[in-house]
């Protein structure tokens, strides 16, 4: 019956399954042993349970490398969900999704530095600013074929960056440095744990507001979107509109995400982002299995270790992880993580 | 005063043209037909009708007022829901959201009632959720709602389809070819399941279709074109009899069986 | 010490250039994405490589022909087969097993090739800057006033305007050719009329992979330099000039890129050279608010 299952739901890829059915079997084999394992509720509220009781308890036992590289892994947590609403809830295209984060950086960073702001009050600016930003990039291309919205949001990560290390009120190329932490209740954030701690909640309320998100009309309507866009449209939904939203949803989430991160680094400068990383938030999306929350943390996680655990094979890390996306791509084209249902 | 009014509807494609001053009427509470050769230009036409394309000239009114330049889904906002051709599903979403997304032209909440989860949008979805769950039991598909949509028979697929039409509570309901692809049994269901739509749910059905014999049973009138000119019109005995639509399309009318 | 007019003839010739390097590669964009609709983000790297392929190999040559335009000539055709062939596996190994999954796996292979190319050829060279050292006088042209046209800047328009109008003649008048713009518009029909579409696929490949090596090429004889990272910014922009030509066009791609060109020198001249990249984007963003087709491109009627 499991594997009857199987069959049906690969239809749509018959035509790439072809040529790599040999080497499939294994990997798919492991995977599926994985799902029915996870498909059992106590099984998944166990797991559950451990992954929290591990992520609570990391500054416990870790070092400051180990709390640093953790902390940055629930930042990437936050922006793979960010761009999960736009690439994974609604199947659009985003190559700059670091610029969004940008973008919220230099809003909250300039405010607390150059005017002297409360953190927590830059938060409704950066999420006003987010939005504007969001509406300049979106409208022109949204209405277009997707892969224009793929080249306008890469031309836009250019632009931000162009445009930061150009302007004074940024910092130019040398960007802002020496910005004041933040308080809570009278605490200075000034510790790695406590912005660990921060981060874990930040990525539980992004964790909500996705699900809340994907259970509800309008994210229905997203997921109508991606699936076929003519019958969206015949079904009523306003196409334009909803990924109008997804997009300013996805890129207000992106914008927050910064805001907190300038705040931690206590700096930022127009190298915090670059190409790779919009490819790497983009990249944890698509191998997380578009849009399944859950998969998308696991790929952002990932994304944000791999690189310390490989440092050791220094320049060529890159270049296997090329080799991997590509082999990943053929040979499972639906995420290691894909979406799936079950009773 | 007819519910839809068609006044001289004219589509170009670059210099062809698919449809030319057609006219035609679809009364309230009927079950009408749009019938014709391939390439007369009844797809053209049931395009233009939900907004999927924007004729050349010509006018629709729809309730007296025009569905000329209106997108599709304001067309579904105002009760007009229509199925397609080929069977277009959200593939990878189950039965359930496929149906859910009838729904959508008749509920409102969006990204703000969503983030907030308030009293109620919970209401709306449970709302929803009960009028996509009377659709799946009307057309008989409840049983499957946590498949997923592409891995069902197409026959199976078809009826989600008009599930997911039904579920939206449409005063017009336009099929496009809804027989394509359907067996014999099939078929016969779904000329019940056109009338029930009528009767009990007071629906008014416009179809397009090029299977006659299924078309001769279910509607009350037929609208024939051919060359995307009207050839005739009537009930169905009189355009059996109509010598034009003999020669425009009955003749050719074993040919295409086959070819289905 | 320049009068305006000089200028602009300076910044004339100076986008003409740059023109030149933007169609070659937005040639290779708008061709495979005419046909198998991606966005090939690996092409960039294509130029990359043949940059480096037409270094290493004008530094073999260098003892037996000299260092003057025989040994760059001889590299540039060898960039164009090695780049045509590595086009060629890249489309066969990596994109064929894809062309019927979702675009966007494809989308992210590309990416993958990307990086698999850059980080190859860092590897190699270090990540260091190599210096394409010719013997061609970079000065030596003809004078006009205070600008000086060189003969390198003619030798690379001379080229780029040769390879433009053979690609136009094989793309009209050939078999090859008029399947190629077959398949571009229904992929289907196409295999049902008895057209070898992989064949064709292949041979878009490894044409458009060809002219983005030779740009690599003229790159090291013009600018003097190659680096691992040279071809990410330069695709991005040459991908930017074919869809301001209207993407899918291969007379817009030309013309995308030496707009795109004179009006980056141009911009460069008047906002100044920091602001130059921002420059090419504004002019996209602007394209598609109001042209969203690009210049030469058409509506393509959507089908139900």
């Amino acid at each position: 019956m499991e594997n009857k299952n199987n069959l049906d739901l690969n239809n749509g890829e018959v035509a790439v399954v072809h040529e790599g059915t040999a080497k499939r079997g294994f990997f798919t084999r492991i995977i599926d042993s994985v799902y029915s394992f996870m498909d059992k509720t106590h099984n998944k509220i166990i797991v559950a349970v451990i992954l929290l009781a591990f992520v609570l308890t990391v500054p416990l036992w870790a070092d400051n490398y180990i709390l640093q590289v953790a902390w940055n892994a629930m930042f990437y947590m936050l922006l793979a969900l960010g761009c999960n609403i736009i690439v994974g809830f609604t199947g659009m295209v985003d190559l700059g999704f670091a610029a969004k984060f940008a973008v919220g950086a230099y809003t909250s960073g300039i405010l607390v530095h150059t005017f002297g702001w409360n953190f927590w009050l830059t938060l409704p600016i950066v999420v006003i600013v987010g939005m504007i930003a969001a509406v300049l990039i979106g409208g022109p291309a949204l209405r277009l074929r997707s892969d224009y919205l793929a080249i306008v949001t890469l031309g836009f990560g250019e632009i931000v960056r162009t445009v930061a290390r150009n302007l004074e009120i940024t910092g130019s190329a040398s960007g802002l440095s020496g910005i004041k932490r933040p308080y809570i209740f009278g605490t200075q954030l000034t510790r790695i744990w406590m912005w660990y701690y921060l981060f874990v909640f930040l990525v539980f309320l992004f964790v909500v507001a996705s699900n809340r998100v994907k259970d509800s009309r309008f994210g229905r309507g997203l997921a109508y979107v991606r699936e076929d866009e003519d019958a969206a449209r015949a079904m009523g939904v306003n196409v334009v509109k909803f990924k109008m939203w997804a997009f300013i949803v996805g890129t207000v989430m992106g914008a927050i995400a910064g805001a907190f991160y300038v705040m931690q680094m206590a700096a930022v400068s127009p190298n915090s982002f670059q190409f790779t990383q919009s490819s790497n938030i983009l990249l944890a999306v698509v191998l997380g299995g578009m849009g399944k929350v859950p998969g998308v943390m696991a790929g952002a996680a990932f994304f944000s270790i791999f690189p310390e655990i490989f440092r050791s094979i220094g320049e060529y890390r890159m270049l296997f992880f090329g080799i991997a996306l590509v082999l990943v791509m053929i040979f499972r084209p639906q995420g290691l993580w894909p979406e799936r249902r079950r009773r | 005063m007819a519910l839809m009014e068609v006044k001289e509807l004219t589509m170009l494609f670059g210099g062809i043209t698919a449809v030319d001053h057609l006219n035609f009427e679809v009364e309230e509470d009927s079950i009408t037909a749009l019938i014709g050769p391939n390439g007369a230009g009844k797809t053209a036409t049931f395009n233009c009708l939900t907004g999927f394309y924007v004729p050349t000239s010509g006018e629709i009114l729809y309730e007296g007022k025009s569905l000329v330049n209106v997108p599709p889904h304001k067309i579904t906002d105002r009760g007009i829901i229509r199925t397609f051709q080929n069977v277009r599903l959200f593939n990878n979403l189950t039965v359930m959201e496929n149906v859910m997304s009838g729904c959508h032209s008749i509920s409102k909440k969006f990204v703000g009632s969503a983030l907030l989860r308030t009293p109620s949008e919970r209401r709306e979805e449970a709302e929803i959720k009960r009028i996509a769950e009377e659709a799946m039991e009307y057309i008989g598909i409840s049983d499957l709602r946590h498949e997923i949509a592409k891995s069902l028979p197409y026959g199976t697929q078809r009826r989600v389809e008009w599930a997911r039409a039904i579920a939206s509570k449409p005063k017009l309901l336009l099929l496009d070819e809804p027989a394509a692809g359907l067996n014999r049994q099939e078929k016969e269901d779904l000329v019940t399941l056109i009338r029930r739509f009528r009767n009990e749910l007071g629906m008014t059905v416009f179809l397009i279709e090029h299977d006659m014999g299924m078309v001769m049973d279910v509607a009350e009138k037929i609208v024939v074109i051919s060359f995307g000119t009207k050839i005739a019109e009537g009930t169905p005995k009189e355009v059996q009899d109509d010598p034009l639509v003999v020669e425009a399309y009955l003749g050719k009318d074993d040919d295409e069986e086959e070819a289905v | 010490m320049f009068s305006p007019g000089e200028i602009i003839l300076q910044q004339t010739v100076n986008g003409l250039i740059l023109g030149c390097f933007y169609a070659l590669i937005s040639l290779g964009y708008t061709m495979v994405y005419g046909i198998v609709r991606l966005l090939n983000f690996a092409h960039g790297d294509i130029y990359m490589v043949g940059a480096f392929v037409g270094f290493f190999v004008f530094g073999a040559l260098a003892a037996i022909t000299g260092t003057g335009w025989l040994s760059i000539i001889l590299a540039m055709v060898a960039a164009m087969f090695l780049c045509g062939v590595l086009g060629f596996l890249i489309q066969r190994f990596a994109y064929r097993p894809l062309l019927d999954a979702p675009r966007l796996s494809l989308l992210i292979t590309a990416i993958g090739v990307s990086l698999i190319l850059q980080n190859a050829m860092m590897i190699l060279t270090n990540g260091e800057f190599k210096f394409f050292n010719h013997s061609v006088n970079p000065r030596a042209g003809i004078s006009l006033g205070n600008v000086t046209i060189t003969w390198i800047q003619m030798v690379l328009l001379g080229i780029t305007a040769v390879l433009l109008i053979s690609l136009t003649w094989f793309v009209s008048k050939t078999i090859w050719g008029k399947a190629m713009r077959a398949i571009s518009m229904d992929r289907p029909t196409c295999r049902l009329m008895g057209i070898n579409v992989n064949t064709i696929i292949g041979i878009t490949f490894f044409i458009g992979s060809a002219l983005a090596a030779v740009a690599g090429v003229m790159a090291c004889v013009y600018y003097g330099n190659v680096h691992y990272f040279m071809g990410y910014i330069m695709g991005m922009k040459a991908f930017t000039a074919a869809v301001i030509g209207g993407i899918g066009s291969i007379p817009g791609a030309m013309l995308g890129g030496l707009l795109l060109g004179l009006l980056e020198a141009g911009g460069t001249q008047v906002l100044g050279s920091s602001w130059k990249d921002v420059f090419a984007f504004g002019i996209l963003i602007i394209m598609l608010i109001f042209k969203p087709t690009g210049l030469l491109g058409k509506t393509e009627v959507e089908r139900m």
